[in-house]
């Protein structure tokens, strides 16, 4: 069959200039960072990501390719799905291929418990130095104030934060977080994007932490102080919770799911901006960090985890040190 | 008079140009990966000429456009100017209760169209998406839209109800709709003029068979059942859709296997099915050859799919009180021997004389498979759901 180009046969209505299709940027690619591109992916999106070394993105296209993996095993996908998806993906080192996106996401993820704030304004930064005038600059950062961010910027109305939670392609929501600067435009691609990839955005105004990481942690927190007093165990506080209020995951199942070592920076994040007890980190949240027990991704945290599956760690709160 | 018509999928458009006059196609071609890398255009023209135009195309409109711009192309084309198109025809996927005919779209039947999108969230988004580009481009041609579930508006209450609190059915409208519907009313009332039987007196079991399957009772020229539902996932067992599941297995799966609606959405669409038993294949060709090897989760896919099939034969003969005539159509109905063999047999009881010679190879073509003295007919029928769009197309045009 003849091969021609497509550009030949157009329509004079139709050779009008359009936009061009949605690409989207992701600077750091982590955990987070592949969940979203992985979920823009899904519905068709150009992704392209930044990270520092050939070995990294390597290592980024493995772990993406590893998730796409578990979905089919778990019946989210199909082998032809998963084609589709990574070939959707693309990971480089320069900032100057973020030029052709209409949104960049950043979500740096900063395993040192240090303060991320002047690493994600240079991020914004060079961000900025490579996209074009209309492109909107979003952080996936959980417990900053977009405004703090944006100050490194020239064009600060085009920032805005949009937190994804984990997993970020089964989570329905979106935190779409403006900041008294950002553009109404800003805002509406933003919107957009949240459409595009069937999420429904949920407003907030401005506050570090959003709503969902805001009120996750001081119930973290309560459940680790009812542990500290002998209230109850591990177990029946994840029970009641779950089966009280309906929950998918009861407090500490979900502190493991999240990653107890991110809990931490969160809650020091939040304690930082607020200076409010409830969100300052439990001693038992610190005593599993320093043990390097982060929860779900390392096989153990509160619960021990194998082949998928959870277990009950033996005895009390004084057991909580690693198992044998 | 020339009549394009339009089958709108969420990434692709398919398209043929009817002369309707003498029901000659004077191109047809797809269009695939609207918005994505990779996309492009193949048209065919009824001389054998074919081109595949590689390159951007960012929407459904634009889609479109290079289909008229192809299609007006001095290389390429089949017409001199727009001006030639009459008329053009969309497949909706879904019609509610709304549409139990094709329509004339105005902008009342628009916003009808519309208010169905929660009934066919993914078919009839890009439905609607042709009918506004064609209304943008083409504003002075009139459209018209033939619904898949339209002709199986006619089944009663006690056969499309589903036995769950009627207030769900009046609020979310929650009941049988069918799909296929116009495949199964061309080949029907082909089959009967092949057959040079009176359509309004016949007792018609239309078995339409591909990668999705459906099975329809149709009763002096009306439907009365059909196997697909709410949605196209019940029914026959299909290439990687379940069909009928007892729905407890599925809360099983989901509570055990810990997902949640959209894995078990995948689960039940698209990893079922025939492939999902063979774990070979859903094309039926790759699982039969795979079953003449030996392999025997092959064997027992296509034991399950003919199986299944002679089930609901046996559920509309009793539906019916009786059977005329069963026609085969699409991918398999038309080109597979082995599964008409198959799904024909032990029915001898019915007066069913099943022509085995006859039969053998028989591809893509009209046949009747039975014998002269059999008391049911078994007619192969080519589908053709493009050309029934065109004549309602016309008839509707010409009527207005």
């Amino acid at each position: 069959m003849k091969k021609e180009k497509l550009e030949d046969y157009s329509l004079s209505k139709n050779s009008k200039k359009k936009q061009q299709p949605f690409k989207l940027g992701i600077v750091g690619c982590g955990s987070m960072g592949q969940e979203i591109a992985i979920t823009a992916s899904q519905h068709g999106i150009d992704v392209v990501f930044i990270d520092i070394t050939d070995e990294r993105i390597e290592g980024i296209m493995r772990s993406i390719n590893e998730q796409l993996d578990a979905m089919i095993r778990h019946w989210g996908m199909t082998e032809g799905d998963k084609k589709a998806v990574l070939s959707r993906i693309k990971g480089y080192l320069g900032y100057e291929v973020l030029r052709e996106c209409r949104l960049v996401i950043e979500a740096v993820n900063t395993k040192k418990p240090v303060n991320s704030l002047e690493l994600r304004r240079n991020i914004f930064k060079k961000i900025e130095a490579a996209v074009c005038n209309n492109t909107v600059i979003a952080s996936n950062a959980s417990t900053k104030v977009i405004d703090d961010l944006s100050v490194s910027l020239e064009k600060p109305e085009r920032a805005i934060g949009l937190h994804f939670l984990s997993p970020a392609y089964d989570v329905k929501i979106v935190e779409v977080n403006k900041s008294w600067k950002t553009s109404e435009e800003a805002y509406e691609q933003t919107l957009k994007f949240a459409k595009m990839i069937d999420k429904q955005p949920i407003n907030v105004n401005g506050t570090p932490g959003n709503i969902s990481t805001r009120l996750i942690i001081p119930l973290i927190n309560e459940a680790c102080q009812m542990l500290m007093e002998g209230v109850s165990t591990i177990e029946e506080i994840d029970v009641c919770m779950k089966l009280g209020y309906g929950l998918q995951h009861g407090p500490f199942a979900m502190a493991d799911k999240i990653g107890i070592d991110k809990l931490m920076r969160w809650m020091e994040g939040l304690y930082l901006e607020y200076g409010d007890v409830k969100y300052k980190a439990s001693p038992i949240i610190k005593r599993l960090v320093r043990a390097g027990l982060f929860g779900q991704r390392v096989g153990e945290g509160f619960y021990c985890y194998e082949n998928g599956q959870r277990t009950e760690k033996e005895g009390s709160i004084y057991n909580l040190g690693r198992m044998k | 008079m020339k009549i394009l018509v339009l089958n709108c999928g969420s990434s692709s458009i398919k398209y043929q140009l009817f002369n309707i006059e003498d029901e000659e196609i004077l191109a047809k071609g797809i269009v695939q990966k609207i918005g994505m890398n990779g996309s492009f255009l193949e048209n065919k023209r009824s001389d054998g000429d074919k081109v595949k135009l590689e390159g951007e195309i960012l929407d459904h409109e634009s889609g479109i456009g290079y289909i008229l711009g192809v299609l007006t192309s001095e290389q390429h084309g089949s017409l001199k100017s727009l001006d030639e198109i009459d008329a053009v025809g969309h497949r909706v996927v879904h019609g509610g209760e709304e549409f139990n005919s094709s329509v004339l779209i105005t902008n009342e039947v628009v916003k009808k169209m519309e208010e169905c999108i929660d009934l066919a969230p993914l078919h009839n988004p890009p439905n609607l998406k042709g009918i506004y580009s064609m209304q943008e481009l083409l504003p002075s041609v009139p459209q018209v839209g033939v619904f898949d579930t339209a002709f199986h508006q006619s089944m009663p209450a006690w056969s499309y109800m589903y036995a769950i609190p009627y207030s769900l059915y009046e609020k979310y409208g929650l009941r049988r709709y069918g799909f296929h519907g116009t495949s199964h009313r061309y080949v029907s009332k082909r089959a009967c003029e092949f057959l040079k039987l009176n359509y309004e007196n016949q007792k018609i079991i239309t078995c339409h068979l591909g990668n999705g399957s459906s099975i329809a009772a149709i009763k002096n020229g009306k439907s009365l059942d059909t196997s697909m539902g709410l949605t196209p996932v019940e029914g026959l067992m299909m290439g990687t859709r379940t069909g009928d599941l007892d729905l407890g297995v599925l809360l099983y799966i989901m509570d055990k296997e810990e997902i949640g609606t959209q894995a078990a959405n995948t689960l039940i669409n698209k990893h079922s099915g025939v492939l999902g038993i063979s774990g070979v294949s859903s094309d039926m060709r790759d699982v039969e050859d795979s079953a003449a090897d030996g392999n025997e989760r092959a064997r027992l896919a296509l034991d399950m799919f003919h199986y299944r099939i002679r089930k609901y034969i046996g559920a509309y003969v009793a539906s019916m009180g009786g059977v005329d005539v069963i026609v085969f159509t699409g991918g398999i109905g038309e080109n597979g021997p082995e599964s008409r063999e198959e799904i024909c047999k032990d029915f001898e009881y019915l007066g069913l004389r099943f022509d085995h010679e006859k039969n053998k190879g028989l591809r893509s073509k009209e046949a009747d498979l039975s014998q002269t003295d059999s008391n049911v007919k078994v007619v192969v029928i080519p589908t053709d759901e493009e050309l029934v769009i065109a004549r309602d197309t016309f008839e509707i045009v010409k009527g207005s």
